[in-house]
């Protein structure tokens, strides 16, 4: 995985501006690089990742314009202040230089704007030189203080180097991006170290490569809730090992990747049942048919937003059969989890007809058939599957209320399974953590054993007035928490290391954690605790007693 | 046999381990054990005892897993005495000092049945590496969840993936990697080369804490996923098996949980200097992450990976709080309510119970007057108005109607001890190497001058076939309607529409990267 940049793949170029462009490398164009320049795609593909490129002013015979800027010299400056610090610690002596005198009018610098310009135009250098030059011509560059130079060359750089280097686009990058280039808000300002803990909080691992039979069940199968366009189904599928398409580490041509994929699903995870029975009529999967490592997404409209999977080679409307998420992604609208019977997908099964009937069809009337059949299939078997529950795991960064999502999901999850929710607010967790509060829980259990005592011996008690007041049932889930995680980055610089001045603001975002347990049916007391309540209890009575005896 | 931690099934399973969920931050790790393996010597065989009662093993497995355990009534008092066993533990010892636990299943095969206790309950849940992470035995710090969600994340350490850790410690960071590279346990067949199955190599210079790991491993079902060694790294290394000689792990990220970071990098390169296989894999970027305390050792790591080219370097540090919900209850009803403020909750509260209390005094200034002989003053006229002594008022504005549970504003705050700061966290980057050879070797099949003028679109492999299938179809279109000569003119019109469409769905789908 992400070993060399391979053709029509998205990466990611970080510039020296520390902006970052999502680009897909496409074999003989040039790249855009705005105003740092371009370079030729050609002159990266097959290179490893992370190496830092500088545009060079004048080609190479073969007509390469690149150079690979070594680790050393990234760091040379830093090395260079480093050897002289450890050389000279007794230095504290000298006076050191102050702002005391600067006065900034912008007259410092004796470039003008117009010089700096026809710099731009002549000087080569990947611009070293220009900012050698303005550097130069600052009146003031001798009375800055070690600290101000070093930001004031920093910010030239920034300006001026023409260098770049190119990163895998994986979750990671794809959240800083969204995060930092694009509308947050469109992604719940979900930041990289709650996708993390989301999908730990979550346990979201790869389901394995157990065999799936009657004594065990298929292993790794959980439900996604997000609103984030798909920015949580990608995160959780790079856990489950299913969101790149394998690639051809060990036969270097990628040329040869137009031939049919040899059914890729069924080697790599545990699909004992798709192996057990192969499909006669094509080579090719089904699309989501896998049946344990998968992602069940549940969406609100009638199809889901999962745009952003297009990154990563995956394009939901027009699923390519040989990407793992083809069978591993499963999706399932609420109309069809909660009332199967309205969907008019599921409730109408296109007529069978017999092969003759089929055969005698005109060509693209048999397409549409043979595609009504498919479809039908997929939502029932997927419906099916995610009505009859046991999975393990449960994910959510919704704009739907909590409760109501919890409130369908959490009773299909097996005992012990995990949920965690994502919110950009606190406000809406809060509520969450309060409706299954043990006050709550206690008397829920009390009144549902009253309903369950009314209704006669061998029918099913309705409880939809218990859930009116209570919202979820809050028996099912254990101990609910609630927390958030901020991540601060540190500059470290010889002799200047501090936390960044500044960082992103904006929603804090907060994770609700809890897992799924199975209340017994008898009846039972809490103990221990229970006790020294009781006895808490009565050191107050007398004040009580008093109480009362004041007031008769 | 599958691990709990990463398969754990439907129900639970004898010598498996479970967690036994007692209350918030209080879980108990155990074996579930059908024989007696620590020598306790109860009749139902083993127990856990917990302040919620206990639970012998027979109730807890083949449960399924989130279950809510009744307690059972179990003799706690008298094992110590019982006559059986005393002797009997004692000729074993001499007979066997070393004690195998399988002995005792063997001679007192029938257990006692467990019978239900009026209270108590736990919760039968199975183990992740959080729950793992709250609830193991500590042994040296250990890295929370936040930490090492991010570690992970952010080192990109996916299913398939081989890390080191260094050193393992108490295991938690060991839990939350496994998962994070597991893909599958090893098989006899050998796995086909297309995939690489995830791989924990964990080293520990402590040799008790390094055997009490590898038991860990074992009894957790991690063979095969974490390899343990025991070993110095700083001065041997990271490569499995023998120091100098052994096998490269081919590790694609490295976490070092060490008190000198800096001292193990120099094992930690492409070429080591010694001449020994570098540990890294070298098909790949390698991620690094040190975890230190100080900021003094996160600063000369930096300085140490500058000169070793690591690149990328950045320096973070997780903050992680929990919060907690509560219902606070205000107000003069709430007298009695645990964790209540009982004061008024509104001026008109106050100024109700202002009256009252004006009104009561004088009740019981009458009162005091009647018991001492009717002697009356000026109060006179009020206690002829109430005789029957009681306050019309109540002391709070009517109490409310809603459940206790809905009662209060509910609020959040912070836990009570809050975590300020566990560690640095330097994270780096090492590029593959790549030499000249391999930039020659890739001009060639990339030949730098080659630019299409007008940049062509690359198709799908989805809509090469669609472009194919259309194409055949207009094809086979042409030829029925036209003869042998619209034939000819199909093979030129078709490729040409072909295109077209392609153009028509890339510029869709290509990014505008404008900033």
């Amino acid at each position: 995985m992400h070993s060399y940049i391979r053709p029509r793949q998205f990466v990611a170029i970080q510039l020296p501006s520390d902006q970052i462009r999502i680009t897909k490398i496409v074999p003989n164009t040039i790249v855009q690089l705005g105003k740092y320049g371009s370079f030729a795609a050609n002159q990266v593909l097959g290179r490893p990742f992370h190496l830092t490129f500088e545009l060079l002013d004048a080609p190479e015979p073969d007509g390469y314009r690149l150079r690979v800027v070594s680790a050393t010299e990234l760091h040379a400056e830093t090395l260079i202040e480093e050897a002289e610090g450890e050389e000279g610690e007794a230095d504290d002596a000298l006076p050191t230089r102050t702002n005391q005198n600067i006065v900034d009018d912008g007259s410092a610098q004796k470039l003008t704007v117009q010089e700096i310009e026809e710099l731009k135009k002549e000087a080569g250098g990947a611009g070293k030189e220009i900012i050698a030059r303005i550097l130069e011509s600052h009146s003031g560059i001798d009375q800055k203080t070690a600290f101000s130079l070093a930001k004031y060359t920093l910010r030239k750089r920034k300006k001026f180097i023409r260098r770049f280097s190119i990163v895998p686009l994986d979750v990671s990058t794809l959240a800083h991006y969204l995060m930092t280039e694009r509308d947050a808000a469109k992604t719940m300002e979900l930041r990289d170290e709650h996708i993390g803990l989301l999908g730990c909080l979550a346990n979201v691992h790869h389901g394995g490569n157990l065999p799936v039979n009657e004594s065990n069940k298929p292993n790794g199968r959980y439900f996604v809730v997000d609103e984030t366009g798909g920015l949580v189904v990608a995160a959780m599928a790079e856990r489950m090992g299913i969101l790149y398409p394998p690639d051809e580490e060990d036969e270097d041509q990628d040329e040869d990747q137009d031939e049919l994929p040899i059914e890729e699903p069924s080697g790599t995870d545990q699909d004992g049942q798709a192996k057990a029975k192969p499909q006669p009529r094509r080579a090719s999967p089904r699309a989501m048919s896998a049946t344990g490592n998968s992602i069940t997404v549940v969406h609100a409209y009638s199809q889901p937003n999962l745009t952003l999977l297009k990154y990563f080679g995956y394009d939901v409307s027009n699923p390519d059969e040989s990407h793992p998420l083809f069978t591993h992604l499963k999706t399932v609208s609420w109309l069809q989890l909660v009332d199967p019977l309205s969907d008019p997908i599921y409730a109408n099964k296109p007529e069978s007809r017999s092969a003759e009937e089929v055969a005698s069809l005109k060509t693209n009337k048999r397409t549409i058939y043979y595609h009504k059949i498919a479809r039908w299939e997929r939502v029932k078997s997927v419906t099916d599957e995610a009505r009859a529950g046991g999975f393990d795991g449960l994910v959510v960064a919704t704009l739907l209320e909590p409760p109501g999502v919890l409130k369908t999901l959490v009773p299909l999850l097996a005992g012990s399974a995990s949920v965690s929710v994502y919110s950009p607010y606190i406000e809406p967790l809060v509520d969450l953590v309060d409706l299954y509060s043990t006050a709550r829980r206690t008397s829920f259990i009390y009144q549902k054993r009253d309903i369950e005592a009314e209704t006669p011996e061998g029918e099913e008690p309705d409880l939809s007035v218990l859930f009116e007041e209570f919202k979820v049932d809050p028996t099912l889930l254990l101990p609910p928490s609630l927390q958030t995680t901020r991540v601060r980055a540190w500059q470290v610089l010889p002799g200047r290391t501090h936390p960044l001045m500044s960082a992103r603001g904006g929603a804090e975002g907060y994770l609700f954690h809890a897992s799924r347990v199975i209340p017994t049916k008898e009846n039972i007391r809490a103990a221990g605790t229970f006790r020294k309540k009781r006895k808490l209890e009565s050191t107050s009575t007398p004040n009580n007693e008093r109480d009362v005896v004041m007031r008769t | 046999m599958p691990s709990p931690f990463l398969n754990p099934g439907a129900t639970s399973s004898a010598d498996n381990v479970a967690l036994l969920y007692v209350r918030r931050d209080q879980s108990i790790p155990t074996i579930l054990r059908t024989y007696d393996d620590e020598n306790q010597g109860y009749k139902e065989g083993k127990v856990v005892n917990t302040r919620f009662g206990s639970f012998p093993h027979s109730t807890l497995i083949n449960q399924p897993w989130g279950s809510q355990i009744v307690a059972s009534k179990v003799d706690t008092g008298s094992r110590g005495r019982a006559p059986k066993n005393a002797p009997k533990r004692k000729a074993q010892e001499l007979e066997e000092p070393s004690g195998t636990t399988t002995g005792t299943g063997e001679e007192k095969p029938e257990l006692k049945k467990p019978e239900a206790a009026a209270s108590g309950f736990l919760h039968l849940m199975y183990p992740t590496p959080e729950s793992w992470t709250l609830a193991l035995p500590h042994r040296t710090q250990i890295v929370y969840t936040h930490d090492s969600s991010y570690i992970l994340h952010r080192m990109r350490v996916r299913p398939g993936s081989t890390i080191i850790e260094a050193g393992a410690g108490s295991g938690s960071f060991t839990h939350a990697s496994v998962r994070a590279v597991f893909n599958g346990y090893p098989v006899d067949e050998p796995a086909t080369k297309k995939q690489r199955l995830g791989k924990v190599c964990s080293f520990e210079f402590h040799q008790p804490r390094a055997e009490r790991i590898r038991e860990e491993v074992t009894q957790h079902g991690l063979d095969g996923l974490v390899e343990v060694t025991h070993r110095d790294v700083y001065e041997n290394g990271f490569l499995l098996g023998e120091p100098k000689s052994g096998r490269s792990p081919k590790a694609n990220a490295i976490f070092l949980d060490l008190p000198a970071p800096w001292l193990a990098l120099k094992h930690l390169v492409r070429k080591p200097a010694d001449g020994s296989e570098s540990p890294l894999d070298p098909e790949t970027t390698v991620h690094l992450c040190t975890f230190s305390p100080c900021l003094e050792q996160a600063q000369k790591t930096i300085r140490i990976m500058r000169q070793l080219s690591w690149v990328n370097i950045s320096m973070v540090e997780a903050n992680n709080h929990r919060i907690e919900v509560k219902r606070e209850r205000i107000g003069l009803d709430a007298e009695g309510v645990r964790g209540a403020n009982v004061h008024p909750k509104s001026v008109d509260e106050a100024v109700n119970k202002l009256r009252w209390d004006e009104e009561r005094t004088k009740l019981t200034r009458a009162a005091r007057i009647d018991a001492n002989g009717g002697e009356r003053d000026e109060d006179d006229e009020e206690a002829d108005q109430k005789p029957t002594g009681k306050v019309h008022i109540e002391p709070f504005l009517p109490r409310p109607t809603d459940p206790a549970y809905k009662l209060g504003r509910l609020i959040h705050h912070s836990e009570p001890d809050l975590k300020q700061h566990t560690s640095y966290l330097v994270f780096a980057i090492l590029p593959r190497d790549w030499t000249e050879e391999d930039e020659q070797k890739c001009r060639q099949q990339w030949p730098s001058d080659k630019i299409e003028k007008e940049p062509k679109p690359g198709k799908s492999k989805k809509q090469i076939k669609r472009d194919l299938a259309s194409q055949k179809m207009k094809e086979a279109k042409e030829r029925r309607t036209a003869k042998r000569a619209a034939a000819a003119a199909s093979a030129t019109e078709a490729p040409a529409d072909a295109t077209q469409t392609t153009e028509n769905v890339e510029e869709d789908t290509e990014m505008k990267t404008d900033a």
